[in-house]
């Protein structure tokens, strides 16, 4: 069974009040998206996306303008938000400052009128799931950001929901507690196994906690994959330059071709890369397209290396690993390297890239180009 | 441009003492780097710099010279602050013209004109100048910012966590783009910053601040490998360095080692290396704290000679390679492996450390005593700074 189905989902924002009619376009553009159950689904794009109306949508805060959601089989698109029996758990905390973190966790079963020794026996049980058994007599201001945002998702899963909602929960802490915090999500949500939407910008976030992740810029969903899919296998330009850290290098390029082996050239760079076999039925002499690579399959040649001779326009030496970047034509290649060495600007080394690692994207539409299936 | 020393600079306000006896000396055309945590005292330090806030006790000079009782505007700094503070009725061109049109830095058009170019293509914003502040990105306006300090020819560049209102894609490109301009800069800069990447990236030297005192000052080698105790050695490393408690014991001329995992005792020989060997003996010490790097354990998932049991806490991916998070005594281990493996949470993982990159620490003051193949680091260390 299905945790959550979302069927053509759109959403154009209303501005019939304003006297300047302006025809808004679509915030959420035909949203396809199925989520299994106990699944956990990152929904990830830069500020502006839609992935945030998408979310308010499934907790029905937003009306929908076309579409179906289904939560389990049950169609939602006509139940009240606190019929929907969803978790939610926001970027800000929105606690009740007069009540203390027990009175917190257990305001919602108190207002269903819930027995006390029901409400005692399961804030108990999810106390320690959420690290919070010593906090339970605490005020919210004596609590540090990380605290309140445990007592948050405590609230929203206290309650058992069919699905969880999650909007940037960890985006109002520091880099430390962000890390700790992110660990705990993990944990937590593989214990309890509850569907889980989660939204977020940052890339690392949804490659860390999700089993998939739905990647959407102007309301359109790019691609929706497992973290290793997205990663290795990217549906464009846009998701391979939106995944990984550094992005991927991504460089215009014109292929040649010399005695029946295809290179990438690449415009006032003396810089060439054998392209893999796999593609030369969908190249020819003089193709232009794009050529994405991930700054960990560029390499540094040893002395006996056939890479071409390459200046280093930036050393980076940041501790666990250092950055090299190359000038090709107007952009900085980037390579990452573990290798102890220190190189300084200026430096000439060797550059390899390995080719079968390259990725080709068409230069108008930014969408991936394989090789043909044989 | 100009060599900038601090002199036991004391300030506090109310009852906080900021400062605490900060004492630096910034080479001329040197990059130097605060970094700390937030409410080190970075950012104080930078306005005792500029002549915005008043040291209480000591000395700021610039060139040997006091310039204590020199008001702000005739110290001569650019500043580059973290919100930009651009003038939002004004185009990017007279942004940057600002300055230079004062009546204390008047300049001629011509030559304004000049040096505006000159930044804009350094800067690579040739294109925006004609624009208002508000037509601008973040990442552009803190261009404009930088570009702003650059048509001058100041003291000295201090710059207040310029990088840290941007997205981190933005923040990674700009440090780089940063970087390269530095060479071309030649000028003393100042940067203040809480991400240790920047200071490891851009610094020629890093002043590690906490508390309103400086904590340890070298180059970003030396701090990485050589922290002078446990704090600066956790804020340097993504993720941060693992900290095993463990009791010191003689066996037949070995030093041997012993950790508690999970309830038992793990004993662990020393590698022999004649300096950790010798400075662990003078300290007469029985309890330490053992640093090791993620990097620096290694993982099974079947019994392997030599590997100790533990249980997995977490797995998680961080973009071009995962940690896997284990159990160990009270405290969490960190450990890099590799994308997509399949890890069931809470089942067994077998780990080694790679003692011989560990760092040893004082377990009671949390001190550095020494380091597996320090020779070769304090070599590394010289060869940078030549360089």
């Amino acid at each position: 069974m299905a945790g959550l189905t979302l069927n053509h989902l759109f959403k154009r924002y209303d501005n019939s009040g304003k006297k300047k009619k302006i025809k808004n376009d679509f915030a959420v553009k035909d949203l396809n998206l199925v989520c299994e159950q106990g699944e956990f689904v990152a929904l990830l794009g830069p500020s502006g996306c839609g992935k945030t109306t998408t979310l308010r949508m499934i907790a029905g805060l937003e009306e929908i303008t076309d579409g179906e959601i289904y939560i389990g089989d049950r169609l939602v698109n006509k139940v009240h938000p606190k019929d929907r029996n969803i978790g939610l758990a926001f970027e800000d905390y929105a606690m009740y400052p007069p009540l203390n973190v027990y009175g917190n966790v257990a305001f919602n079963m108190r207002a269903k009128g819930i027995d006390k020794e029901e409400i005692d026996r399961k804030v108990r049980e999810i106390a320690p799931l959420m690290q919070i058994d010593d906090l339970l007599d605490k005020m919210p201001v004596k609590l540090s950001g990380g605290q309140k945002q445990r007592v948050n998702i405590a609230r929203a899963i206290i309650r058992e929901p069919e699905l969880l909602l999650m909007d940037e929960p960890l985006s109002h802490l520091d880099g430390k507690a962000r890390q700790a915090m992110r660990t705990e999500i993990k944990r937590l949500i593989n214990k309890i196994k509850c569907t889980t939407v989660y939204v977020t910008h940052d890339q690392l976030e949804a490659m860390s906690l999700a089993d998939k992740i739905a990647i959407i810029n102007f309301g359109v969903l790019q691609q929706f994959g497992t973290p290793t899919e997205v990663y290795d296998d990217p549906a464009n330009e846009f998701v391979a330059s939106f995944i990984g850290e550094p992005p991927m290098n991504i460089l215009e390029t014109k292929i040649v071709d010399v005695d029946g082996t295809f290179f990438f050239t690449f415009k006032d760079s003396n810089l060439r890369i054998a392209v893999p076999k796999r593609y030369y039925s969908v190249v020819h002499d003089g193709f232009c397209c794009k050529m994405g690579v991930r700054p960990m399959d560029v390499l540094v040649g040893g002395e006996d290396s056939k890479g071409t001779s390459e200046e280093i326009a930036t050393f980076e030496n940041l501790g666990d690993e250092r950055r090299i970047g190359i000038r090709v034509g107007d952009v900085l290649m980037m390579l990452i390297t573990e290798d102890e060495k220190r190189y300084k600007r200026g430096d000439v080394i060797k550059l390899e890239v390995r080719e079968e690692k390259t990725h080709l994207f068409d230069i108008e539409t930014g969408d991936r180009i394989r090789e043909k299936e044989i | 441009m100009a060599r900038i020393q601090l002199e036991n600079v004391k300030k506090a306000f109310g009852k906080v003492q900021a400062l605490d006896g900060i004492t630096i000396d910034v080479k001329d055309k040197e990059f130097f780097v605060l970094f700390g945590p937030a409410g080190a005292g970075k950012t104080t330090i930078l306005n005792c710099i500029a002549g915005i806030a008043m040291p209480e006790e000591g000395a700021v000079k610039f060139d040997g010279e006091n310039v204590n009782l020199t008001d702000s505007a005739h110290r001569n700094v650019a500043m580059v602050f973290e919100n930009y503070a651009l003038y939002p009725q004004m185009t990017v061109y007279d942004n940057m013209a600002s300055a230079l049109r004062s009546k204390l830095y008047k300049t001629d058009e011509a030559e304004i004109e000049k040096r505006i170019q000159w930044a804009a293509k350094t800067m690579k914003m040739e294109n925006l100048l004609e624009r208002l502040p508000s037509q601008l990105s973040n990442g552009q306006k803190q261009r404009v910012a930088m570009g702003r300090a650059l048509v001058r020819t100041p003291n000295v560049f201090l710059m207040d966590e310029p990088l840290a209102h941007l997205d981190a894609k933005l923040r990674n490109s700009m440090r780089t783009e940063l970087k390269e301009m530095q060479a071309n800069l030649g000028s003393t800069c100042i940067y203040v910053t809480h991400d240790f990447m920047e200071a490891m990236a851009l610094g020629d030297r890093i002043a590690i601040i906490n508390k309103g005192r400086i904590v340890q000052i070298g180059t970003g080698d030396e701090i990485y490998y050589m922290p002078c105790n446990e704090f600066t050695a956790q804020l340097m490393g993504e993720p941060q360095i693992n900290i095993v408690n463990a009791v010191i014991s003689e066996m037949d001329g070995s030093l041997i080692a012993t950790i508690n995992v999970n309830g038992n005792n793990i004993a662990l020989k020393l590698p022999e290396d004649e300096r950790v060997y010798q400075k662990i003996k003078e300290s007469n010490l029985t309890n330490v704290d053992i640093g090791l790097r993620p990097q620096n354990v290694k993982y099974s998932f079947e019994p392997k000679e030599g590997y100790f049991k533990s249980s997995v806490y977490s797995y998680e991916s961080i973009g071009n390679k995962s940690v896997i998070v284990a159990e160990c005594a009270d405290d969490q281990l960190r450990m890099i492996a590799p994308n997509g493996l399949s890890v069931g949470i809470d089942s067994d993982i077998y780990l080694y450390f790679e003692l011989d990159r560990a760092i040893i620490f004082d377990a009671n003051t949390k001190e550095y005593i020494v380091r597996y193949d320090e020779q070769s680091f304090i070599d590394l260390a010289a060869s940078m700074e030549e360089k």
